[in-house]
């Protein structure tokens, strides 16, 4: 399949890499041409010299950036040049409203828009062990599943377009409320005198055992703050569930306490260090 | 009349003072001999324990700081219970949980004493000027025989209902409180941070809906950047753990006061505990900011 890819960064780039391995061809097009650009390129890769010019080279276009604006600034160039029956594949986290009106405006065009994004972060993305939640028209299964499949080893459809991203934002709002509680579980410990290394290893055997538990309740014992996923990402996240939260009118007591957490966070100025710091929050209201 | 009175803190001693003035004769215990100092020159005779003053008393007040020390004061050995006369009046004044309120009274009540709970708020300055607000929990009977001597102590007496009552009453009164500080503090370092001058936003505001004694008193010491209680930070979260006990206990959700009682225990924890509650507002910027 001729494939173009936008955002090459940590996650992009080598889920760039992961097609190209897979025998697709492959079209990049970066503002700036950095190092994965040229990786890729040397790989076999080709340049466009503008989204439009990708998309109108490929069936399907996959795009990996930051925020919401970013990818509506993207599909309203590669809009212009899609081929009805195009692809526009969108695995970052954005709001599902977003997602949603991106969809109604490409389906005018005869062109599917499909959010889906991916939790399992840059080591997930190299080792293609992502999990992949995504949210489109169904018959689009037997075209993407099998590209989905070289990124990830856990692929949902599910359901139509924002649905990907609704799931994406549970995904956050469970995980960072984990990570939080087991940042107050390393501040009780430490606040009576037990060493949490010994009290995450006996928890670990038990009902409370969790991913999060295990490899953030690591990275606290260590009081090693080195981002895997930045904190200010899940910040942003965190924005967006609770604006959904309120479009549906939806009650998030225990989130809106984690929002307020990572608020202080970000205050503490610590957003480009790992949601870990966490910890750090609640030790700033110690003796 | 003689009236005994346990418990001659902050609050107490005023209280127990107005009650002489009044031309009670004071039966007196104290844990410590100096807090009994400042009745030298009243009609105040010292016991060797509650037992002791129960003996010698109609009606016996308490003012302690929770629920353990009322049940120990009224209940334990050489308590008051272990001395008293059958019609005995015990009125607790402290803040306890409710229903450990209804305990002790059902306790006493066994053995043919008749208990109120009456908390206040008002702060040491209420009390040092009789100015408190009681709420009052129990028999309207033995109410309408305590109320006289209510009355010396505080200028709003109110029977609210039975037995624990007054500390429901009390709890309700720690909720706004505690919650209409937090308010006032958020709103207060969200104009600062905003670049917007404080001080002109308490005014407006004070002129409508939002108006609360709490914006005024308390926003003005806010400004005023006046920490010094008033109202301890640590009895604050204390009461707020009250609330939350009886939350639980009841299955009644609470959110604003569940946070509430959280950021209480960050002022505490924070080392502020014996400031004011509106150390609030520094906790908030503490934690709104880089400062470790």
């Amino acid at each position: 399949m001729r494939i173009g890819c936008i955002g090459l960064g940590g996650m992009g780039g080598p889920m760039a890499g992961h097609l190209l391995a897979a025998g697709h061809e492959l079209h990049v097009w970066a503002r700036h041409r950095a190092a994965n650009a040229e990786f890729l390129l040397r790989q076999g890769a080709r340049w466009a010299d503008a989204p439009a010019e990708l998309a109108r080279r490929c069936e399907l276009v996959c795009t990996n950036v930051t925020g919401g604006a970013d990818v509506a600034g993207l599909a309203a160039e590669l809009i212009e040049g899609f081929a009805p029956g195009g692809i526009h594949v969108d695995f970052s986290t954005i709001a599902p409203a977003t997602a949603r009106e991106l969809a109604a405006r490409y389906a005018a065009r005869g062109v599917d828009f499909v959010d889906a994004p991916v939790s399992g972060g840059t080591a997930g993305a190299r080792a293609a062990t992502l999990a992949i939640m995504w949210g489109g028209r169904a018959e689009l299964a037997a075209r993407l599943d099998p590209l989905f499949r070289c990124l990830g080893k856990t692929v949902v459809h599910v359901g139509p377009a924002g649905a990907g991203q609704v799931a994406k934002a549970c995904n956050q709002m469970v995980m960072v409320a984990a990570i939080e509680a087991t940042a107050e579980a390393a501040r009780l410990a430490a606040a009576a005198g037990v060493d949490f290394t010994k009290l995450r290893e006996a928890l670990m055997g038990g009902s409370a055992a969790s991913r999060v538990l295990d490899v953030f309740g690591a990275k606290m014992a260590a009081r090693d703050f080195a981002a895997g996923v930045a904190a200010r990402l899940h910040h942003k996240d965190f924005a967006m569930l609770m604006a959904e939260a309120a479009r549906d009118a939806v009650p998030l007591p225990v989130a809106a306490t984690v929002m307020q957490q990572l608020d202080a966070l970000m205050a503490a100025g610590w957003g480009d260090d790992d949601t870990a710091r966490l910890l750090c929050v609640l030790e700033k209201c110690g003796a | 009349m003689d009236i005994g009175f346990i418990g001659l803190g902050l609050m107490g001693r005023p209280l127990a003072l107005h009650l002489a003035r009044a031309g009670h004769t004071l039966h007196l215990w104290a844990r410590r001999p100096a807090s009994l100092e400042p009745f030298k020159d009243v009609d105040a005779r010292c016991h060797v324990s509650a037992a002791a003053v129960a003996k010698h008393a109609e009606i016996v007040f308490t003012m302690v700081a929770d629920a353990p020390d009322v049940r120990a004061v009224c209940l334990g050995a050489d308590g008051i219970a272990a001395g008293a006369r059958k019609g005995l009046i015990v009125v607790d004044m402290s803040t306890i949980n409710p229903n450990a309120a209804r305990e002790i009274g059902a306790a006493l009540a066994e053995r043919g004493i008749d208990f109120l709970d009456a908390p206040v708020s008002g702060g040491e300055v209420g009390a040092i000027n009789a100015s408190l607000t009681i709420m009052v929990g129990g028999r309207p009977e033995v109410f309408a025989k305590v109320q006289p001597l209510f009355e010396k102590m505080g200028k709003s007496v109110t029977l609210i209902g039975a037995s624990g009552a007054g500390q429901v009453a009390k709890a309700c009164n720690q909720i706004l409180t505690g919650v209409g500080v937090l308010a006032v503090a958020e709103a207060f370092n969200f104009a600062a941070r905003n670049g917007v001058d404080v001080a002109k936003v308490r005014e407006a505001l004070l002129g409508g809906f939002a108006y609360s004694r709490i914006l005024e008193n308390h926003g003005q010491r806010m400004l005023d950047r006046d920490f010094k209680p008033g109202f301890k930070a640590w009895m604050h979260q204390k009461d707020l753990r009250i609330v939350m006990e009886e939350a639980h206990r009841l299955g009644l959700m609470l959110p604003a006061a569940a946070a509430t009682a959280q950021l209480f225990n960050a002022i505490v924890g924070s080392g502020m505990g014996e400031e004011d509650s509106i150390a609030a507002l520094k906790l908030l910027e503490k934690l709104s900011s880089a400062d470790q």
